[in-house]
């Protein structure tokens, strides 16, 4: 990660600067909206890229020491997923998630929570993503 | 299968919170689909985007706009293969691939 971010500062112009948005070590939480309530259901186990996402942060901490870069600005923001049903989730997840995991017990809250007699009913997961601007020095 | 991803927009006003990207060269490195590409590309002077993934980037030709097709374009390779375009960048987003 290290040799790609001093790649990144050669293909820069002077004064240029690099974006970076990953998602944060925090796992990812799933919650059942019904109507406008919003129930906690649990969370999406993902060791493999929670681990990568720590990794990745040290590396940016290490070309900042190292003087290639300079932190200008940070913050985070909420990456909301919205699916009709739980299967519709998995289903998504096997696609585009592939290492994300959802336990049992959260599995069977989320089926709980969708047989609730309201009409307007999601699943969304909420996923804490990271942002930062790094510039040229 | 219906999921609906970050309808709130709310990668989309941070990126450009961070961000003036009018008139700037970037280069967006893993860009997959273009999902993120589209949120900004109209407003880049030219971007280059890159990402391992042929069928990914398949998909961002298909999908690309025609009026964004003069200044977007996608690379199928990773960044340490990547050559180095005569002109930089003044911007370079990671988008999700560090």
């Amino acid at each position: 990660m290290v040799h790609a971010l001093e790649k990144i500062q050669r293909l820069l112009k002077p004064g240029g600067f690099l974006i970076d948005i990953h998602p944060t070590t925090e796992p990812a939480s799933i919650a059942v909206r019904l109507n406008q309530r919003i129930m906690p259901a649990g969370w999406i186990s993902e060791s493999d890229d929670y681990v990568e996402y720590g990794w990745a942060d040290d590396a940016l901490a290490r070309v900042l020491e190292s003087g290639l870069f300079a932190l200008e600005q940070r913050g985070t923001f909420e990456f909301v997923w919205h699916a009709d049903s739980l299967a519709d989730l998995r289903a998504y997840l096997k696609e585009e998630w592939r290492d994300a995991v959802i336990d049992d017990v959260t599995a069977m809250r989320i089926e709980d929570l969708l047989r609730s007699p309201e009409r307007a009913k999601e699943v969304t997961v909420i996923e804490k993503i990271g942002i930062a601007r790094y510039r040229k020095m | 299968m219906t999921v609906r991803t970050d309808p709130e927009d709310t990668e989309t006003s941070a990126l450009h919170d961070f961000a003036d990207f009018t008139g700037r060269r970037v280069l967006e490195i893993g860009c997959g689909d273009g999902r993120l590409t589209w949120r900004y590309a109209d407003r880049a002077a030219h971007v280059t985007a890159i990402d391992p993934d042929a069928d990914d980037i398949a998909t961002a030709l298909e999908d690309c706009p025609p009026a964004l097709r003069d200044r977007v374009e996608f690379q199928v390779t990773r960044l340490e293969d990547f050559a180095p375009p005569q002109e930089l960048f003044d911007i370079a987003l990671l988008s999700w691939s560090l």
